[in-house]
C-alpha cells in the first residue's frame, strides 16, 4: 500500500504526498511548483485559462498518450503515474526558443491581455500532439479551420475574438513542432513508475482518507466497507463542487488506477462501456453505430472535459440536463451495478427515482452501462439545445427512437431532459404515434401531448415556457430532419 | 528603418505565450504578507441589525476584521459624485455589498473567515428594473436634454410615424483577470498599490481619501491587467481599499484576488436601458423628426453613469442625421451593484436603438433597410446634413463611401434577394441579414479628462524609457508608443521600454479609456521626444558640427546625422551620441504635456463640440436560425472601417475583431439573469456565456479604407478601442430582419440579447397559430 503519489511534471518527479493529493492540478502547479503559468479564472472547468497535458501510459506501456484538460477540477490523486506538461514545459524547457505554436501567437497577435494564451497554447500543442498520434507513418500537415474550432472550443478568450488564434494555429507547421513522446523520452518516467511498488495507495490525513483500489475487486470491497465514501472518476462534478467550497467527502475512493473500467467491447447487438470510459473515447468508438450520440458528444462539455468526465459520473450525478441520459433511455440500455453481493443489471428507465437520485445502493459502484445497437427499421434523433452552441450546459435535451413497419410506426420512445426532477420518458406523446404514420401532423400532435408531459421550470439557462415550446416543436424538428435529410432510412 | 505602420508583436506576447506575464496573482509573495476577503450583505436592500464576526476571530491565522468604524478617512467616495461607500455602514444598498474586510495568513483562511461572518439584515422589498425605478422616483443625477429643431411639427409633416420601447440588457465586462490587487505599506504612512487597474490616478486619489493619507503618500503602479474593457475604470478602487486599509492597520503587505463568482455578483457591468423612441419619416425613409427618452439602470451608486448616459445621448444620431431631434436621459438608483464603464460607455445603448429604428422604418415601408440607411447618412460638406443634435459639424469622413463600397464587397443585394428566397421555401430555417453603421466620437465627454503625460528618459547607451498614465489592458498601447517613439529618434523599437505604470512617474493622469489611451499617452510621449531631439539638435550643431542648422539634423538608422548626408561619416551612432551629449551636460529626459485642442461640450446646453474626431464603420451580418428551436448562427460578417493611419495593423485588426465579437456576444448570447431578490444567477461562464470560438462567423471578412481627409491625431491614427463594438449589432439587426419574414406587417419586438430562447419565443409569439404563453420569463430576464 503507498501513501504517496508518483508523477512527472514538465520532465521532473514529483512526489505528491499527505494534504497535496488533495489539491487541484492547478492549485499544486501554482503555489507547490510555483509553476504560474498556468492561469485560474473561473475554476470550474469552463474557460480553458488552466489547460495543461496530461499524458498517461499507453496500453502497451511504451509511450505516454496525451490530453489536454482543465487542471482547475482536477485532483491531485488522478495523476498517480501521469506526466503533466504545463505551458512551461512546452517549447524549449529551459526558457530559450519558443515552440512552434507559441512563435505563431506572437507573430499573428493571438494574445492581447495573454490571460488565457497559456491555455490556447497548451491546446494547439494538444490538438498537434493529437495529430502525431493519429498520423504517426505520415509527416502531419497543418491544423485547419474545423479541427482549430472545435479543438479550442474549451478555451474562452475576452480580447481577440478568436480570428488571430485561428490564424496563428493554421500558420503553425505541424512538423516542426516535436511530439511530446520525443520531447520527453518516456521510458525513463515509465520507469520510475514501474519501480513504485504497490499499485494500491492510501493516504490518510487528519480528517481525510483517499483510497485507490488497482482492480474492480478491491474497488468494491472499499465500496462495502466505507458506503458513505465519495467515489471520484474524471470528477468534473466534484472538482466543481470542491471550487465552489462544497467540503470533501472523509472518504474517497479514486478509480482512475482501474483500467477494465474504461474498456468498451463492440458485440453484435450491443456495446458494452465501462463506466469509466471518457467522452473523448466514446466519441473514437461510437461513431459508426451511434453516430447521433457521437454529434451531441462533440458538444459535451469541451475538450478538456471530455478527456476527462466519466459515462458512469454523468448517470450517477442524475442531473435532469445530463446529455447521455435521453440517448441511453430511448435505446433502453442496461446499467450493470456491482457490489460485495453480486451483479445486477437495471434497466436506465428504471434507475432514477427523483431529483439527483438513484437506484444505486451505497455499497454499488457502476461497473458498465449496455447499450442495444438500432435495428434497420429504427430512426433515432437526438437534440441538445443550450444557450451558446459548445461548451454550455443543456438548457433541454431530447431524444426519439422510433420503429417502423413500412411507413408505420410500431414502436417510439422519447425522453426529454431539463423539463423535470429527471429526465422525463413521454408515454402518452409515445403512444400517440404507435400505429400511425409517420406524418408532420402526428409529429405535431405528439409534440403538443409531450408538452403536457413535462413539469419544466425556470431557471438560468431558460424559462419553464421556452421549454416548453422546445418540448412541442421537437417532434416537427424531428419530422422535418428525418425528410430532408434520410428519407430513404425513414422508408426502410 | 520606420516600425510605425508595421505590425510587431505585442511587447508582452513572448510572456503571455509562455506564462511568464505577471499578473496580480502571480507577484512573488512578500515575506508576512496577508490574504484579505470580505463578507457581503445577504440582502439587497434594508439596514444590518447586527455583524457576528466571532467564529472568524477565533480562526488561527486571521489576523484583523474591520467594518466601516475602521476607516480612517472620507467614508464616501466616487468619480464624480461622492456617493459611494467602501464599506456599508446601516443601511444596505445593494445584495453581497461589502461590509466586513478580513485579513489573513492565509487565502484559504481569510475565505473562511468571511464566509464565517453573520450578518444579520431588516430587509426591505429592493428596486431591481428600471420600470420600478421609476415608479418610485428614484434617479441618480439630473435629467439631461439635447434638442434641435422642433419635433412635434416634425412628426406632424411625416407621413409615417413610429413607436417602441427597446430594452437592452447589460452585459458583464468578464475581463479574465478579476479584480485583484497587492498592497505594500512604507515607511511614513506611505502606501504602494500594485493593481489592476484603468486608472492609477483615481486609485491613488480615492486610497488617499478614504485612507486619510495625503495622494503624495500613495502610489498606484499597474504593469498590466488581464483585460479590462472599462471594468476597471472606476471599480478596480474598491479592492485597493481593502487591501490599502489592511495594508494601513497591520503595517503588512496585503493582497485580493477577486474569486471570478464574486467578481460577477459585487461589480457593476454595462447599464441596462429601456429607451422610448417616437420617429417620424417620409417616403423614402428620411427622418424627419425623432424623440429619444432614454432611461438606464444605474444601480446603487453614481459611479460613471451619468458620463455613460451622455454618450448615449451623444450618439443618439450614430451614422445620421436627425434634423428635428430631441433626447433625454436618466440615470436610474437601483438595489444593482453600481454598473459601470464596458467599452463603449452608452453608445451601443444608443446605437441600437436607431440601427432597430431603420429595420422597422424599412419594414414599415416595404423597403430595403439599406436604403433607409443611406438615405439617414452623414454628408460632408453637405450644410443640411452634416450636423449634430448637439452642433458639431461631422467632418473629413466617408461614412457614404463606407456603406457603398460594403454594399458591393459583400455583395449585399444579390444576398439579401438570396436571404428573401430562401425564406419563402424554407419550412425550418430562416435567415436574415443586415448591414449597420457606426459613428463613434473619440474624446471623454468631460473636457478635463481630455489631456495625458508623459515622461521620456534617453539613456546614454542609446536606450529609452517612456512612462505615461495610460495602462496595458492587451489593447496594445505600450506596443504603439513604443513604436512612436523608436520612429521620432530613429532607433530600434528593441531599445524603447514602456515602463511599469506608476502616479510616480505621471501624476494626474485620466484612465485609460474612451479609446483615447493612446491618442492622449502617445502624443504627449512624442512631444516630449520633440523636446528632447530640439536639445539633441542644438548639441548637434554647436558642439559636434554636424551641420550649420538644427533644422538639417535629423535621427534615423540608430544614427544622429544630417538631412543632406545621412549616410555620410558625420553619423553617429545613438548611442554614441547620447552619452557624448550627457558629458555636455544636456538634459536628456523630458516630460511633456498634451491637451486636446478645440474639445468643449456644455452639458446643460446640451451643445458643443465633445469630439476631437469621430471613427467610423460599417458591417453587415448575415445569421440562420432554427425555426423550431431559435437556435442562431451567424453565418457571415463584414467589416469595413476607417482607422485612420494605423501605428500597428495587427494590434488593430485584433481591436476590431475582439471588439467586434464582443458586441455580438452582448447582443446574442450573454444574458445576465436575476431572481426576484436582485441575485445574480450567471457567476461565471458556466452561466453567463460570452462567445465561444466556434460562434465566430465562418465567413468573416474584415477590411480598412483609406481616408485621405483625415487630419488630426497622432500620425493620423485613430482611436479603435471601442467603435468595432458596435458593429457587434449588426447580427441582431439580422436576426430582426429574419424575423420580419415570420408574420410581414407586424414588428418583432425582439429583446436584446436575442439568446436562442429570445428567438423562438418572438417567433412563437409572432406566428398565431402557436400560443405562447408568456414573453417574459419568471425569474426575470428584462434586467
Amino acid at each position: 500500500m503507498r501513501d504517496y503519489l508518483s508523477l512527472f511534471v514538465n520532465g521532473n518527479c514529483v512526489h505528491v504526498v499527505g494534504e497535496q493529493v488533495f489539491m487541484t492540478l492547478s492549485e499544486f502547479l501554482r503555489t507547490e511548483l510555483r509553476l504560474i503559468g498556468t492561469k485560474i479564472v473561473c475554476a470550474e472547468g469552463d474557460c480553458g485559462a488552466c489547460s495543461v497535458l496530461v499524458g498517461r501510459a499507453s496500453k502497451d506501456s511504451r509511450t505516454f498518450v496525451y490530453h489536454s484538460i482543465d487542471s482547475c477540477i482536477v485532483f491531485m490523486h488522478q495523476l498517480d503515474r501521469t506526466h503533466v506538461i504545463s505551458v512551461e514545459g512546452l517549447g524549449a524547457p529551459n526558457g530559450g526558443k519558443l515552440s512552434a505554436v507559441q512563435d505563431a501567437m506572437v507573430r499573428c497577435h493571438g494574445s492581447q491581455c495573454g490571460f488565457c494564451t497559456p491555455g490556447f497554447v497548451v491546446a494547439i500543442h494538444g490538438l498537434l500532439e493529437e495529430k502525431h498520434v493519429k498520423n504517426c507513418d505520415t509527416p502531419p500537415d497543418s491544423l485547419d479551420d474545423d479541427t482549430l474550432r472545435i479543438g479550442l472550443s474549451g478555451n474562452l478568450c475576452r480580447c481577440t475574438g478568436y480570428a488571430q488564434i485561428i490564424e496563428a494555429g493554421k500558420s503553425v507547421v505541424a512538423s516542426e513542432v516535436e511530439p511530446l513522446n520525443d520531447q520527453y523520452p518516456p521510458r525513463r518516467m515509465l520507469n520510475q513508475f514501474a519501480k513504485t511498488s504497490g499499485p494500491s495507495v492510501r493516504i490518510e490525513v487528519e480528517d481525510r482518507v483517499l483510497l485507490m483500489p488497482s482492480s474492480l475487486a478491491e474497488a468494491i470491497e472499499l465500496k462495502s466497507a466505507n458506503p458513505e465514501a465519495r467515489i471520484v472518476s474524471g470528477a468534473t462534478d466534484v472538482g466543481v463542487w470542491y471550487s465552489h467550497g462544497r467540503p470533501s467527502a472523509a472518504v474517497s475512493i479514486g478509480l482512475t488506477g482501474i483500467d477494465p473500467l474504461s474498456d468498451v467491447h463492440d458485440h453484435d447487438t450491443e456495446i458494452v462501456m465501462g463506466a469509466g470510459t471518457n467522452w473523448t473515447r466514446l466519441i473514437d468508438t461510437l461513431s459508426e453505430s451511434f453516430p447521433q450520440f457521437v454529434e451531441i458528444l462533440h458538444r459535451f462539455g469541451s475538450p478538456q472535459i471530455r478527456n476527462l468526465g466519466t459515462i458512469g459520473g454523468n448517470l450517477v450525478n442524475a442531473s435532469p440536463i445530463a446529455d447521455s441520459i435521453p440517448f441511453l433511455m430511448v435505446v433502453d440500455a442496461t446499467l450493470n451495478l456491482v457490489s460485495v453481493r453480486g451483479m445486477r443489471s437495471v434497466p436506465i428507465n428504471e434507475f432514477y427515482l427523483g431529483y439527483k437520485q438513484t437506484d444505486l445502493q451505497p455499497d454499488e459502484l457502476v461497473e458498465s452501462i449496455v447499450c442495444p445497437k438500432l435495428v434497420p427499421n429504427q430512426i433515432l434523433k437526438l437534440e441538445k439545445i443550450s444557450k451558446r452552441r459548445d461548451m454550455d450546459i443543456s438548457t433541454f435535451t431530447a431524444a426519439i427512437l422510433l420503429t417502423f413497419d413500412d411507413q408505420v410506426v410500431t414502436a417510439a420512445r422519447v425522453a426529454l431532459g431539463g423539463v423535470g426532477p429527471v429526465v422525463l420518458r413521454t408515454p402518452f406523446a409515445e403512444k400517440s404515434l404507435i400505429g400511425k404514420p409517420f406524418t408532420i401532423k402526428s409529429m405535431r400532435a405528439a409534440g403538443r401531448i409531450a408538452r403536457d408531459e413535462i413539469s419544466a421550470i425556470s431557471d438560468v439557462r431558460g424559462s419553464a415556457a421556452y421549454r416548453g415550446q422546445l418540448a412541442e416543436n421537437i417532434f416537427v424538428k424531428w419530422f422535418y430532419d428525418c425528410e430532408s435529410a434520410n428519407r430513404d432510412e425513414v422508408t426502410v | 528603418m520606420a516600425v510605425v505602420g508595421k505590425s510587431i508583436p505585442h511587447d508582452s506576447a513572448i510572456g503571455h505565450v509562455t506564462g511568464q506575464a505577471r499578473y496580480i496573482e502571480d507577484l512573488v509573495a512578500i515575506e508576512g504578507e496577508l490574504w484579505v476577503d470580505f463578507a457581503g450583505a445577504p440582502v439587497a436592500a434594508g439596514t444590518i441589525r447586527s455583524i457576528d464576526t466571532s467564529t472568524a476571530a477565533a480562526m488561527a491565522g486571521v489576523v484583523g476584521i474591520y467594518t466601516h468604524h475602521d476607516i480612517a478617512g472620507n467614508k464616501r467616495f466616487g468619480p464624480i459624485f461622492h456617493d459611494e461607500l467602501l464599506l456599508a455602514e446601516d443601511r444596505i444598498d445593494y445584495l453581497n455589498q461589502p461590509v466586513v474586510v478580513v485579513a489573513a495568513t492565509s487565502r484559504s483562511v481569510a475565505r473562511k473567515a468571511a464566509l464565517s461572518i453573520r450578518i444579520e439584515c431588516d430587509s426591505t422589498t429592493p428596486i431591481l428594473e428600471i420600470d420600478d425605478a421609476m415608479e418610485a422616483g428614484s434617479y441618480l443625477g439630473p435629467l439631461r436634454k439635447i434638442e434641435r429643431g422642433d419635433v412635434e411639427t416634425g412628426f406632424a409633416s411625416s407621413t409615417h410615424v413610429i413607436e417602441g420601447v427597446f430594452r437592452s440588457n447589460g452585459q458583464e465586462q468578464f475581463y479574465f483577470e478579476s479584480q485583484a490587487c497587492q498592497a505594500i505599506p512604507g515607511e511614513d504612512r506611505q502606501l504602494l498599490l500594485i493593481s489592476s487597474t484603468q486608472n492609477p490616478t483615481e486609485t491613488q486619489a480615492v486610497a488617499a481619501e478614504v485612507l486619510g493619507l495625503g495622494m503624495h503618500q500613495v502610489v498606484c503602479q499597474c504593469k498590466r491587467m488581464g483585460g479590462g474593457f472599462g471594468g476597471k475604470e472606476t471599480q478596480s478602487a474598491i479592492p485597493a481599499l481593502m487591501v490599502g486599509m489592511v495594508a494601513q492597520k497591520t503595517g503588512r503587505p496585503a493582497r485580493i484576488v477577486f474569486r471570478k463568482d464574486t467578481d460577477m455578483l459585487v461589480t457593476g457591468k454595462r447599464h441596462p436601458y429601456v429607451s422610448r423612441y417616437k420617429v417620424g419619416f417620409d417616403t423614402r425613409g428620411r427622418i424627419i423628426s425623432a424623440k429619444f427618452d432614454y432611461f438606464s439602470n444605474g444601480g446603487a451608486y453614481a459611479d460613471l453613469s451619468t458620463s455613460v448616459m451622455e454618450r448615449t445621448m451623444l450618439h443618439t444620431d450614430n451614422a445620421y442625421h436627425l434634423p428635428n431631434i430631441s433626447i433625454s436621459g436618466q440615470v436610474c438608483k437601483t438595489n444593482l451593484p453600481p454598473n459601470t464603464a464596458f467599452r463603449g460607455f452608452g453608445g451601443p445603448q444608443a446605437v441600437v436603438v436607431i440601427e432597430n429604428v431603420m429595420q422597422e422604418i424599412a419594414q414599415t415601408l416595404g423597403i430595403d433597410a439599406l436604403d433607409v440607411r443611406i438615405a439617414n447618412l452623414y454628408r460632408d460638406g453637405d450644410e443640411s446634413k452634416n450636423t449634430t443634435p448637439y452642433g458639431q459639424v461631422v467632418k473629413n469622413h466617408l461614412l457614404p463611401e463606407i456603406f457603398a463600397k460594403l454594399e458591393s464587397t459583400s455583395d449585399y443585394r444579390r444576398r439579401i434577394a438570396a436571404v428573401q428566397s430562401f425564406n419563402k421555401s424554407s419550412t425550418t430555417m430562416l435567415k436574415g441579414i443586415a448591414m449597420s453603421g457606426v459613428k463613434f466620437g473619440i474624446s471623454f465627454t468631460s473636457k478635463f479628462l481630455n489631456q495625458g503625460n508623459a515622461l521620456v528618459n534617453v539613456y546614454t547607451d542609446g536606450t529609452i524609457q517612456v512612462s505615461t498614465g495610460g495602462t496595458e489592458m492587451g489593447q496594445g498601447l505600450n506596443t504603439k508608443i513604443r513604436q512612436l517613439l523608436a520612429d521620432e529618434f530613429g532607433i530600434d523599437v528593441d531599445d524603447v521600454m514602456v515602463m511599469t505604470t506608476s502616479t510616480e512617474k505621471n501624476n494626474n493622469t485620466s484612465p485609460t479609456a474612451a479609446s483615447a489611451g493612446t491618442d492622449l499617452n502617445g502624443t504627449a510621449a512624442v512631444m516630449a521626444c520633440g523636446e528632447i531631439k530640439k536639445r539633441m539638435a542644438k548639441f548637434a550643431v554647436d558642439h559636434l558640427k554636424l551641420a550649420g542648422k538644427v533644422e538639417d539634423i535629423i535621427f534615423v538608422d540608430s544614427t544622429v546625422t544630417t538631412r543632406d548626408n545621412p549616410t555620410g561619416e558625420k553619423a553617429v551612432p545613438f548611442g554614441k551620441f547620447c552619452d557624448a551629449a550627457r558629458r555636455e551636460r544636456v538634459d536628456l529626459g523630458q516630460r511633456s504635456f498634451y491637451a486636446t485642442p478645440g474639445v468643449d461640450f456644455n452639458r446643460e446646453t446640451g451643445r458643443g463640440t465633445p469630439f476631437h474626431y469621430f471613427t467610423m464603420g460599417a458591417a453587415v451580418a448575415e445569421v440562420i436560425i432554427d425555426r423550431f428551436t431559435g437556435d442562431l448562427t451567424v453565418d457571415r460578417v463584414d467589416l469595413l472601417m476607417d482607422i485612420g493611419q494605423p501605428i500597428n495593423p495587427g494590434i488593430e485588426n485584433g481591436q476590431v475583431i475582439g471588439g467586434f465579437v464582443q458586441g455580438m456576444g452582448w447582443c446574442t448570447t450573454e444574458e445576465l439573469v436575476y431572481d426576484d431578490a436582485g441575485k445574480l444567477l450567471a457567476t461565471g461562464p458556466t452561466t453567463y456565456k460570452i462567445p465561444n470560438i466556434t460562434d465566430i462567423p465562418k465567413v468573416f471578412n474584415v477590411a480598412y479604407i483609406d481616408n485621405p481627409k483625415h487630419d488630426v491625431n497622432v500620425r493620423l491614427s485613430k482611436a479603435v478601442g471601442e467603435p468595432p463594438l458596435m458593429l457587434g449589432i449588426s447580427p441582431w439587426l439580422a436576426v430582426k430582419h429574419a424575423m420580419s419574414f415570420i408574420n410581414s406587417p407586424r414588428i418583432a419586438e425582439l429583446p436584446l440579447p436575442a439568446t436562442n430562447e429570445a428567438n423562438l419565443m418572438c417567433m412563437t409569439g409572432l406566428l398565431d397559430e402557436f400560443d405562447a404563453p408568456s414573453k417574459e420569463r419568471s425569474v426575470s430576464g428584462t434586467h
